[in-house]
């Protein structure tokens, strides 16, 4: 792991350790509901201040907490134009597989590449430092698959070139 | 056949139905009003925080970083005007370069001590926060022709020249790491409950 | 200090818990039922179900003298148990909420109850003889947001409320003809239904987890999500109290506090463990916890064989097995309650978890 790369994990991992106390709260809008607050946002009492926090300007982790529910949004580092579709193909792969992940959410919000909804009921069946450290996890990972991808794809973009399209002695 | 389309009609025409009456009655749960979450603070003029700078950067001259930092938290801005608070965050920013890497601890540990030690760590928190918010917004205006999902080929194509979009994160990449070690070591000393307090705070800086 | 006497009945959430005065039984607030739980030698069986709820069930307690079990839940409703020979009989109660009831305490004088609610407001609910039902009236004013927690002063008129509006407050709940007229106190001399006698809210302003008075009733402690407890003492009727304590802590916010005596607080949450609390109107200070970490007790630290390192690889894709805690409970405390207690004073508290854990603590 690069030197910056840890303080900037570490605190991603700190911030979502604190966020993540999370209790069953019903829905104090609709009668016999129980939904996420960060997603509904109804009630701005149960709302927390939203975290940031962002390693440079490519990359950063939006922690939007809530009574019973956050929502974690990360943005994954795209260097160039090849870099911005791998990421993209790569996170449409995962979210259309969402039910599959638990706390991946379908769509991501405004501005970043990923997002996950970590809501009580998965506190309440998973255990919590196990959550952080997938998220932790899958953002130390995704950066290694994206440059590994980008890797393999110049590399058989260039033998694709040398051998079909030789020129003439 | 006619009874089906005046009821449609009426329906579609009948705007009332989309209002959100919620939102119309003080009483309701979105209404809810979020300045009774905190005490009414003093409002902080531009001068004092221009008085607050010079003092600080006498202290800083003087070598008594503790003394510096101590005195942009005794005085966070949580009720001032945009101006008033961006001045502050860059002094805050300017005093938390100035300190050694090795410094850090200790001067944390100092400026946590004695009355009000444990507010203080918390203000550095938000500030801390609101550094990283606000270096990833202002990028976010940039690169935003960047971030829709089409890419479009008139910007760079595949091309590898000219500036790098990765190049310009450097400057920042920089100052955020500045945040990002102070991050580390505010939770080493006023652990989780710090960030807590942050995200509970409806004071902000 | 005595190793803790740990139940772990099944893997969902305990809500709440509550054991009968003799503590020969054990009632849990389970997904939509309540389950009863008896002794058996040293573990706690399963004797009886209660349904009648149809949502999560919030909150549950029994009378310690009568035996009656009143249980709230999100479907807005809350029902009491009578133990009858032929099992447990329900009665709906008329609370008049239209959101979810959260959390339900029997007075000390066991004549009324209070339901706090997600509609903005506290049922104080209490037996209509001539109608055969049970009743509320309710403490609406000032309240903001959906009440958390209740907790009840030791003359069964004072009630304390905490909310997800930051803020801890303390009521009359005086009903006439239920409760005779209560003695003066410092909170309040004349105190008609729905008296505010203290609304108090600490600086970072986090939604009130639970509250408690201190054995005497003088003092009010509550937990909020800020990490913090705030002690309160009142001076005088309509006066500003003579002294606010808040403790900010360094750990992760707290779910449920008790006092022991009056020096001292115990409280539980997010941590999966309990804390100690010292201190007196001069102040208070986090002093240590209830119980000391790592379990070599349990044996967990065998030592490690080089085949059972290569099947960890194997199996986990790494070395240690670190999805264990290294506290008893392994989710957040969401209960803590006396278990064994004189004037005040408690040796023994019980805790529910998250984790379907009872846990019995010596202090």
């Amino acid at each position: 792991m690069s030197q910056s790369l840890r303080p900037y994990l570490q605190a991603v991992r700190s911030s979502l350790t604190a966020a993540l106390c999370l209790s069953n709260f019903a829905s104090q809008t609709a009668e016999r509901h129980n939904v996420p607050e960060v997603e509904a946002r109804t009630s701005p009492e149960v709302l927390l201040t939203p975290l940031t926090i962002a390693r440079n300007e490519n990359e950063r982790v939006l922690i939007e907490p809530s009574i019973n529910s956050i929502r974690i949004s990360i943005k994954i580092k795209q260097a160039d134009e090849i870099e911005h579709i791998l990421v993209h193909k790569f996170t449409r792969f995962l979210t259309q597989r969402a039910e599959s992940f638990f706390i991946l959410r379908r769509k991501p919000i405004k501005g970043y590449d990923i997002s996950f909804l970590i809501t009580n009921f998965h506190t309440e069946e998973m255990l919590k430092h196990k959550l952080v450290d997938f998220i932790i996890q899958f953002m130390e990972e995704v950066d290694k698959e994206i440059s590994e991808m980008k890797l393999f794809l110049n590399a058989r973009a260039r033998f694709v070139a040398e051998s079909f399209l030789t020129p003439f002695d | 056949m006619s009874i089906i389309r005046e009821h449609t009609q009426t329906t579609l025409s009948d705007a009332w139905r989309t209002i959100d009456i919620d939102a119309l009655d003080p009483d309701s749960a979105p209404n809810f009003d979020t300045s009774t979450l905190h005490p009414p603070q003093p409002e902080i003029t531009e001068a004092e925080v221009r008085q607050l700078t010079t003092q600080v950067r006498q202290l800083l001259r003087g070598g008594d970083a503790e003394g510096a930092l101590r005195g942009c938290l005794d005085m966070p801005v949580y009720n001032g005007s945009d101006g008033v608070k961006e001045m502050a965050m860059g002094l805050v920013v300017e005093v938390l370069q100035s300190i050694k890497a090795s410094e850090m601890v200790p001067v944390l540990r100092g400026v946590g001590e004695g009355v009000g030690g444990g507010e203080r760590v918390d203000v550095l928190m938000k500030y801390l926060y609101k550094g990283m918010a606000a270096a990833s917004s202002s990028s976010g205006a940039s690169s935003a022709p960047r971030t829709p999902t089409r890419v479009t080929p008139q910007q760079t194509g595949f091309s590898q020249m000219g500036p790098r979009p990765g190049a310009s994160a450097e400057s920042t990449g920089a100052a955020m790491s500045v945040l990002l070690s102070w991050h580390e070591k505010a939770v080493e000393v006023a652990g989780l409950g710090c960030i807590g307090r942050v995200m509970t705070d409806w004071r902000k800086v | 200090m005595a190793a803790p006497e740990v139940h772990h009945l099944f893997h969902n959430p305990i809500a709440d818990h509550s054991f009968s005065a003799d503590h020969s039984t054990l009632a849990i607030a389970r997904d939509t039922t309540v389950e009863l739980y008896g002794r058996a030698g040293s573990a706690f069986k399963l004797q009886d179900e209660l349904k009648g709820h149809d949502k999560t069930v919030t909150s549950i307690d029994i009378a310690p003298n009568s035996g009656r079990i009143v249980s709230c839940s999100q479907d807005r409703n809350a029902l009491v148990w009578e133990p009858t020979p032929q099992g447990y009989k329900p009665t709906l109660v008329l609370l008049r909420i239209n959101r979810a009831a959260t959390f339900v305490r029997w007075s000390p004088s066991e004549t009324k109850f209070a339901v706090g609610s997600g509609d903005r407001l506290i049922a104080v609910c209490y037996f209509e003889p001539e109608n055969d039902w049970w009743v509320s009236k309710h403490l609406k004013k000032p309240i903001r947001s959906t009440v958390t927690t209740l907790a009840w002063h030791p003359n069964s008129v004072l009630l304390a409320a905490g909310s997800t509006d930051a803020h801890a407050r303390v009521f009359s709940s005086f009903i006439k003809g239920v409760d005779p007229r209560p003695d003066p106190t410092a909170w309040g001399e004349r105190l008609p239904f729905n008296t505010v006698c203290g609304e108090y809210m600490n600086n970072s302003a986090g939604w009130v987890h639970s509250v408690a008075f201190s054995p005497s009733g003088d003092a009010l402690a509550f937990a909020a999500h800020d990490s913090s407890i705030t002690v309160v003492y009142p001076s005088a009727p309509d006066q500003p109290p003579r002294a606010v304590v808040s403790v900010n802590t360094q750990l992760l916010p707290f779910m449920s506090l008790i006092w022991n005596g009056e020096a001292e607080i115990i409280a539980a949450g997010y941590d999966c463990e309990a804390f100690r609390f010292r201190g007196s109107v001069d102040g208070w200070e986090l002093s240590s916890a209830v119980a000391a970490k790592g379990r070599e007790g349990h044996g967990d630290q065998r030592e490690e064989s080089a085949l059972n390192m290569f099947k960890q690889m194997d199996l986990k894709g790494k070395v240690k097995d670190d999805t264990q805690l290294k506290t008893v409970h392994q989710n957040t405390v969401t209960m803590i309650r006396p278990y064994e207690h004189s004037n005040g004073v408690v040796r023994k508290f019980s805790s529910s978890g998250v984790d379907g854990r009872i846990v019995i603590w010596t202090v």
